[in-house]
C-alpha cells in the first residue's frame, strides 16, 4: 500500500510536467525547454546540470550490477 | 541531433555504431575502472564533440534558434509551475530516499535499476543517455 503511494506520487509528478507541457504549448507560456533554456544560460550552471547529467550516467550505467 | 542539417542516414548509422558501443560499455564489470572509463569517457567525449560543433555553428543562429528566443518566451510567472514542480520531484524523491525499506519506499533510482535490468534496456538508455548529453551542451 505504502509503495503504491509512493509510486502514484512519482506518477502525480509526471503527469502534472506533461499537463504543464501541453499548456504551455496551447496558451504559448513556458515549456519544459524555455525553463531548461533559463536555467543553462549562466555557463557556472551548465557545467553544473552536465556534471550532473554525467553523473547520472555514471550512476546508471556502471554503479549498477547488470548481471 | 537537434539542430543538425546531416542527412538522417548518417545521424541512424551514428546511433548504430553508439549502439554497438552502449552494448559493450554496459555489460561491463560495475564499479570496474574500465566501465568508469567507458561510461564517463564517452559522455567527456560526447560533451568535447558537442562543444566543437556548438563552436562551430553560427553564432547569430544559435541565438535566435536556442538561448534568446526561447528566454524571451519563458516569462518569470511561466517559470514558477517548473520550480514548484522540479520542488516537488525533489522533495517525494527524498522524502523516499530515507525511509526504508527501499521495496515500500521506492526511489528513482531503485525504479531505473528495475527498468534497465535488461541489456537491452541499458543500451537502449545509454543512447538516449549519450544523446541528451550532446543536446544539454549544444541547447
Amino acid at each position: 500500500m505504502i509503495r503504491l503511494v509512493t509510486l502514484a506520487g512519482y506518477a502525480v509528478i509526471v503527469a502534472a510536467a506533461i499537463g504543464l507541457e501541453i499548456a504551455a504549448r496551447r496558451r504559448g507560456g513556458a515549456s519544459f525547454g524555455d525553463a531548461l533554456a533559463v536555467v543553462l544560460r549562466p555557463w557556472p550552471a551548465r557545467l553544473v546540470v552536465v556534471a550532473a547529467w554525467l553523473w547520472l550516467g555514471w550512476h546508471l550505467f556502471v554503479r549498477v550490477d547488470s548481471g | 541531433m537537434p539542430g543538425d542539417d546531416r542527412p538522417p542516414a548518417r545521424w541512424l548509422a551514428a546511433i548504430a555504431l553508439v549502439a554497438v558501443y552502449g552494448w559493450w560499455a554496459v555489460g561491463l564489470t560495475p564499479f570496474s575502472w574500465e566501465a568508469t572509463v567507458a561510461i564517463v569517457g564517452a559522455g567527456l567525449a560526447a560533451v568535447g564533440w558537442a562543444v566543437w560543433r556548438r563552436d562551430r555553428a553560427d553564432t547569430r543562429t544559435r541565438s535566435v534558434a536556442g538561448v534568446t528566443l526561447g528566454s524571451a518566451r519563458a516569462r518569470r510567472s511561466g517559470l514558477v509551475p517548473w520550480v514548484l514542480l522540479a520542488a516537488a520531484a525533489a522533495v517525494w524523491q527524498l522524502a523516499a530516499y530515507v525511509q526504508h525499506p527501499r521495496d515500500d519506499h521506492p526511489t528513482l533510482s531503485s525504479l531505473a535499476n528495475a527498468a534497465l535490468e535488461s541489456h537491452a534496456a541499458r543500451t537502449a538508455a545509454f543512447v538516449v543517455w549519450l544523446v541528451t548529453t550532446v543536446a544539454l551542451v549544444r541547447r
